[in-house]
């Protein structure tokens, strides 16, 4: 029996120590009392005023008190399900547990035959997906582009119905408006069995994006709305770039994204209270000489890790970002900075880490940067998972028994251990000279464009009830004759 | 074709050491020809066991297991073997040339080797070059096998070779090396007859040279 003994579950890592924290937390709560923000939509700020906000005009600053409250009733574990009920596709928030999955809205993507950059269309969505579906450390779904070649307002409904019968790992659903939202609410509850089943186990989330700075836009609280009351569980992520729409420090940049979620968790747990909300989002450098968004830079790894631990500081989950670059192409460049983001990422313990796959500085998406990244993220996970130290893992008496000279290839410690101890590499190359040779020299591109065609070539997802596509048809069609009639 | 060869095989390919001597003895009870055991039941596993390996599907603690399978069916195999007069597709020498004590990698290419068909005759290591020559003499062997880990020891393999030359022995045998510091260009250099990038890939080499592939 063990006394008094502390065993570390993984590599820790820590940014900010618990003062640093508190004095973080009290800079949010501060600039939501003293500063707050302008909330463009009428009934949100009613709904504000009535829960104990302070509304002047379009200005609402929020008690400490009614945000402390709003933290408390969201959850920090919840589980978003598999939408076939596959165990192994499931998502389960929660402390010391990171995911990882695409992003959203990139205008460009990379032509899967012809590797070129070109306008993102509605056939890429299900490619996307399907190549989701597959690969294994991708735990989420989201299209990687927008859908050019259909009528603008409806990119967003042509994106859910796309992805959602070709992949079941939970999506993350992405939408301009409220008919959108309505569209894609009826496909996903027709594949859980109705309403009351989807609250039970919710297959997306609704993602919806705040503008900064300090500022709660019409269509983001509008579809917020919309979420809570039908209990999707929600993602609320601002995107404040350091030095334009947020401040130049890091600590300041957490301080006003972390201001700007909390305005719509407090909105979303006055109309339903103890829903899952994921607060966000990306928060990086304005690089001073091109003016991008940086999606590569160190300081979106620095900023995000901080946001990390206060979000898990005040008890919420954390839509991180990673796995992204400004490269235009797939090459050194796009390796590390994915890379390295990455496992900053995994190291942080961030719930859901997105943008994995975007290149360009999210102005194309690649399903080659995502399927090296599913390398990189596995690599990333062999290591946060750490160093496990028992009796067995000790290894004292195989060490005595093979003793001086021998080896340890034919113990059956070791064929107990070999295939958890150590991580397998899907990409990277480990052959000797002669056979990379034999086997035509191949590059990490060239094995990653390879893996991808061959998951084209041969994996499907698990279908959708039959219901569920005559649902994805019904949607569809209402919405084309909306449009028509405008 | 009897069901019992793919039993054999399977069980050679889950690395089952307590079925194969079993299933070896069910055959020869069935009254099957020894030759046949090995060739369609055993060989064929082992095969595919190198198959399974070069394709990534295997690794080599599972390798090893199904080497342990073969070499607990060989021993209850061999004595039928002897009796029937059945030729094996021949012999091979194999050590760890010296001032090098690492034989891993050696001990797989044997192991790989006899899962062929091979008799292997295993040196082990640390092997001076005249115990080579004296094993070339007395068991005639088709391939000899060196190994090597250290790039301090890969000259021995040199040495070696020019011992077996000036013994007169270079026309009665193959010479194949392998070890990590070893490639094919090096092998070529020292005068050997080819080069095996690790346990598979030898015994795959020990049957080309051996003319049996």
């Amino acid at each position: 029996m063990r006394a008094n003994y502390r065993i570390n579950s993984g590599v820790r890592f820590e940014l900010l120590s618990q003062d640093q924290l508190v004095e973080l937390f009290g800079g949010v709560l501060h600039v939501l009392e003293y500063t707050g923000l302008d909330v463009y939509h009428d009934e949100a700020r009613d709904i504000l005023k009535k829960a104990g906000a302070w509304v002047d005009g379009l200005r609402v600053r929020l008690p400490s008190y009614l945000v402390k409250k709003s933290l408390q009733l969201a959850p920090r574990s919840f589980t978003l399900w598999a939408r076939d009920g596959n165990p192994k596709h499931n998502i389960h928030i929660g402390p010391g547990r990171s995911h990882f999955g695409p992003g959203p809205t990139c205008p460009n993507f990379t032509d899967i035959e012809t590797l070129e950059r070109r306008l993102y269309v509605k056939s890429d969505v299900p490619l996307v997906a399907r190549v989701v579906d597959a690969l294994p450390n991708i735990d989420f779904c989201e299209s990687l582009g927008t859908v050019n070649d259909v009528h603008h307002e409806l990119g967003a409904l042509y994106e859910f119905a796309g992805m959602f019968p070709n992949t079941s790992k939970p999506i993350v659903a992405w939408s301009y408006d409220r008919f959108d939202s309505t569209g894609i609410h009826e496909i996903a509850i027709s594949e859980a069995g109705g309403q009351a089943a989807f609250e039970k186990r919710p297959n997306y989330v609704h993602y919806c994006e705040p503008l900064s700075p300090l500022t709660s836009t019409f269509e983001a609280i509008d579809k917020l709305l919309f979420a809570a009351r039908h209990r999707v569980p929600l993602i609320f992520t601002p995107c404040p770039i350091s030095g334009g729409t947020g401040p130049i420090t890091a600590a300041g940049m957490v301080i006003q994204g972390a201001a700007e979620s909390w305005m719509g968790l407090t909105v979303a747990q006055a109309v339903q209270p103890g829903l899952p909300f994921i607060m966000g989002g990306v928060y990086s450098a304005l690089d001073m000489s091109s003016m991008i968004l940086a999606y590569g830079a160190p300081e979106l790894s620095l900023m995000m890790a901080g946001i990390t631990e206060l979000a898990h500081f005040a008890g919420l989950p954390l839509w991180q970002t990673g796995g992204c670059t400004d490269s235009k192409t797939f090459d050194e460049q796009a390796i590390i900075e994915g890379s390295l983001s990455v496992f900053f990422s995994a190291l942080t313990g961030g719930d859901l880490t997105h943008d994995v796959g975007y290149t360009e500085s999210g102005m194309t998406g690649s399903v080659f940067q995502l399927a090296a990244m599913d390398e990189a993220i596995g690599y990333s996970r062999r290591i946060t998972r750490g160093v496990d130290v028992n009796d067995d893992t000790l290894a004292v008496e195989v060490i005595h028994k093979v003793g001086p000279n021998g080896h340890y290839l034919r113990q059956p410690h070791t064929r107990r251990y070999y295939k958890n101890e150590f991580w397998y590499p899907n990409l990277c190359d480990r052959r000797n000279y002669e056979e990379w040779e034999m086997m035509g020299k191949t590059t990490m591109k060239d094995r990653t464009v390879a893996r991808v065609r061959g998951i084209l070539a041969t994996h499907q997802a698990s279908p959708v009830k039959p219901e569920t596509e005559r649902m994805i048809e019904k949607v569809l069609a209402e919405a084309e004759n909306r449009v028509k009639e405008q | 074709m009897s069901r019992i060869y793919e039993q054999l095989s399977t069980a050679l390919l889950e690395g089952d050491a307590e079925q194969t001597p079993k299933l070896v003895q069910k055959a020869l009870k069935e009254g099957l020809v020894p030759k046949d055991i090995l060739d369609n039941g055993l060989v064929v596993g082992m095969k595919e066991v190198g198959v399974r390996f070069k394709a990534g599907d295997m690794f080599v603690p599972e390798v090893l297991m199904s080497a342990d399978a073969m070499q607990s069916a060989l021993q209850v195999l061999r004595p039928a073997l002897v009796a029937s007069g059945a030729k094996l597709i021949g012999k091979v020498v194999l050590g760890t040339v010296k001032g090098d004590l690492h034989d891993i990698g050696k001990n797989l290419v044997g192991m790989m080797c006899e899962g062929a068909g091979f008799e292997v005759i295993d040196l082990g290591f640390n092997v001076d070059p005249e115990k080579f020559v004296d094993a070339i003499k007395v068991h005639r062997p088709e391939v000899v096998g060196m190994s090597a880990l250290l790039t301090t020891t890969m000259r021995a393999m040199a040495l070696t070779i020019k011992a077996v030359e000036e013994a007169g022995l270079r026309e009665r045998v193959k010479i194949m090396v392998g070890g990590a510091p070893v490639d094919a260009a090096f092998a070529k250099r020292i005068g050997a007859d080819g080069y095996g990038s690790n346990g598979p890939a030898g015994s795959d080499l020990a049957k080309k040279l051996a003319g049996a592939a």
